[in-house]
């Protein structure tokens, strides 16, 4: 097995609120209006709120009820995790045609690689303005850039830098670049962070000059990182990943197959056992060829690269199962053969991609109800579907407890 | 990629849900407690008074005060009113 490429120096390439981006992007004006996204989770609460939205006092994590109630303009949006899946991995893509080290963090997320890339690019801000014309292309007003050695330093100057701004932080600076800067900016949950205030302890600068013992013995392995991190001894690589080998799954019939509704049922097999393909996990399917042996010589061969890569089955047949109808194989077929043979990489914070069967099976989910709820729209001519949230559920009068919105899937 | 077709949800769409429906609430002549519609259409005989309870909300703004009715209709439907006390008005709503 080959080793994940790394890489010491690091670009972080951030998109803040990701998920309201690439709503924005879709819905033209959005922008100029308060907006929240609703949590994907069941809870109905508040996941992502845009500024002008917190300038009204919504915040994330509060129910619908209190925002309306703080702003009644405010615009919900159902999010839609499949959407900013593919859009992420598009950008992973993107970035990918920068240096072949990317790195998925989470939504929005991203460190690219840029050991050796000086040779092609020049000094650092040479490579961020590459980083920047590529991501640009979709992303450009929002996009944050920081550059440094290791992880944490080019997150915490991305975390500081604006959008038309990047901050790099030159070699053997780190340290002095990370004391300045607020605690806030360490992956701690709300308890350490609280607790290391009330010890007056607001900057990486003051945590790295305790003694690294102390802040072991008081917050354990957790606060022995930290420290590592605030004093800068911990410069993690960016690890790639390797893009894997074709995925190859094959059927050779004992007697040669002319039924066309035989061939598609064994090609169904043949998806279904390649996408169980355990190198394909995290991958999704970007190009794929279908090819057959001909009885007394011969073969035949369909490829088809896919507009936006899948990792689901019905999608990667379809393609497939029309060259079947329209030009199938001239004669009868001894061995059918299908090649996963490029990928494109999934994203992991929810873990769409990572798990195939759920991925299949969330974006199969989605495409039923957009085809269910197109199919109610041309029956009855107006939207009637509705997702029901929670307004007041605490409350003793039941007509404040729930309310119907508008559902688009 | 196709564009998707969805539009953002705005507050201003919100709709209640379990909104109280008005009703009537009478005796007949042989003196059994009736639920009808306003339309004049019945809901059903009461049979028996399963549960009732009340209440007094909201005071410091509109204040709202309601008696709760749970009942069992002819048939074995159950239902719920309340009646509002400061009109008087009766409503049908799930509890």
């Amino acid at each position: 097995m080959s080793r994940r490429p790394t890489s010491s120096l690091a670009a972080c390439v951030w998109i803040p609120l990701f998920s309201l981006r690439c709503e924005e992007a879709r819905h033209e004006g959005l922008a100029a209006y308060p907006t929240a996204l609703l949590a994907p989770d069941t809870t109905r609460k508040l996941w992502q709120v845009s500024s002008l939205a917190r300038h009204a006092g919504v915040k994330p994590g509060m129910t619908v009820c209190q925002a309306i109630g703080l702003c009644s303009a405010l615009r919900l949006i159902e999010p839609d995790p499949v959407h900013y899946d593919e859009r992420f991995a598009n950008l992973l893509s993107e970035l990918n045609e920068v240096s072949p080290v990317v790195e998925s963090a989470e939504l929005g997320l991203a460190y690219v690689g840029t050991d050796g890339l000086e040779g092609i690019f020049g000094e650092p801000q040479k490579i961020i303005d590459a980083i920047r014309r590529t991501v640009g292309r979709s992303d450009g007003r929002t996009v944050r850039v920081g550059w440094g050695k290791g992880k944490f330093v080019a997150w915490v100057a991305a975390s500081r830098s604006k959008p038309d701004e990047a901050v790099i932080v030159p070699l053997g600076g780190e340290r002095e670049f990370l004391a300045s800067q607020p605690i806030s900016v360490l992956p701690l949950d709300s308890d350490i962070h609280r607790r290391l205030r009330q010890l007056g302890i607001r900057t990486l600068g003051a945590l790295a000059a305790i003694p690294e013992a102390a802040i072991t013995s008081q917050f354990g392995a957790v606060g022995k990182r930290l420290w590592r991190l605030a004093a800068g001894r911990i410069a993690e690589p960016v690890a790639g990943r390797i893009a894997p080998e074709p995925i190859v799954a094959a059927l050779t019939f004992f007697t040669p197959v002319g039924e066309r509704e035989l061939l598609v049922h064994s090609l169904d097999k043949l998806i279904g056992r390649a996408l169980k393909h355990p190198r394909r996990i995290g991958w999704r399917v970007h190009a794929v060829r279908l090819r057959a042996d001909i009885e007394g010589g011969g073969s035949w061969l369909v490829p088809h690269l896919f507009k936006d890569p899948t990792a689901d089955g019905d999608r990667l047949a379809a393609p497939l199962k029309t060259r079947l109808e329209h030009s199938p194989p001239t004669g009868a077929v001894e061995r059918l053969v299908l090649e996963f043979i490029a990928f494109a990489p999934g994203t992991t914070e929810l873990q769409l991609f990572a798990r195939d069967a759920q991925a299949a099976a969330r974006a199969g989910h989605q495409r039923a109800l957009q085809s269910a709820a197109r199919e109610i729209r041309m029956r009855v001519k107006r939207s009637s579907l509705y997702h029901i949230i929670e307004v007041q559920p605490w409350s003793r009068l039941p007509e404040r407890r729930y309310a119907l919105i508008d559902y688009e899937p | 990629m196709v564009p998707s077709a969805r539009t953002p949800l705005r507050t201003d769409r919100l709709r209640a849900v379990n909104v109280p429906r008005a009703v009537t609430v009478e005796l007949n002549e042989s003196g059994r407690m009736t639920v009808g519609r306003p339309d004049g259409r019945t809901v059903g005989q009461v049979e028996a008074i399963l549960e009732s309870w009340r209440i007094d909300d909201e005071w410091w703004r509109q204040t709202i005060s309601r008696s709760y009715l749970e009942l069992l209709l002819a048939g074995g439907k159950r239902i719920v009113v309340f009646q509002d006390l400061l009109t008087g008005l009766w409503f049908m709503q799930l509890p």
